[in-house]
């Protein structure tokens, strides 16, 4: 069972990997000697997870998808995410044929493509197997 | 793909049951840790609720799930 501290603390988690993602850029963009433009990636995501926190208290559908306790709302980010991705699967695809009607490799499209269908399909065993 | 999951197939008599107890949706959606809309959409046969919610839906009313969701079998 899930007791409240946890529960508290649940909705944190996608602010907090927004901030963690702004530190990784800000980082990256200085040692590519990019600073200014580090800057204000970092500032950016910190003002996302700024307005996830404040939308947090006037949405309900916010709520649901940062604290996760409503199935309905998780149900509706899983389908959701799944359309994402046939959406980045469809560009993939397009990029990956211009490239090569182009003379060149594919490349990094092949290879994106790649990790996707060996995820998909390892998570699909692990999940047949875990009923 | 389809993005919704369509009307439930499910019927059910959660809003009576809601009314007759006096509760708004609000109220009952905090008594069972859903969201408000999630309360409108089962009123609304919009969605159906997995077991354990239809359970804890059935548990607070104080009768069991088949009293409260109806399937329909045409």
């Amino acid at each position: 069972m899930q007791t409240t501290t946890k529960t508290s603390r649940k909705y944190l988690a996608t602010p907090i990997f927004a901030t963690a993602m702004g530190v990784v850029y800000l980082v990256a963009l200085s040692i590519a000697g990019d600073p200014v433009y580090g800057v204000f990636a970092f500032v950016v995501m910190v003002a996302f997870s700024g307005a996830l926190l404040l939308a947090r208290r006037r949405s309900e559908t916010v709520k649901g998808l940062l604290d996760r306790r409503d199935e309905r709302i998780s149900s509706i980010d899983l389908r959701a995410t799944a359309f994402s991705a046939l959406a980045i699967i469809a560009v993939l695809m397009v990029a990956f044929v211009v490239q090569i009607a182009r003379g060149q490799s594919g490349w990094p499209y092949s290879m994106i493509g790649f990790v996707g269908g060996v995820s998909y399909v390892a998570a699909v065993i692990y999940l047949r197997i875990r009923g | 793909m389809s993005l919704t999951t369509g009307a439930s197939p499910v019927r059910n008599d959660v809003r009576e049951r809601r009314v007759a107890k006096g509760l708004s949706q609000a109220d009952l959606a905090q008594r069972l840790d859903v969201s408000r809309q999630t309360v409108n959409s089962i009123e609304t046969d919009r969605y159906t609720p997995s077991l354990p919610l239809a359970i804890a839906i059935a548990r607070f009313f104080g009768t069991c799930v088949e009293e409260i969701f109806h399937a329909d079998h045409n």
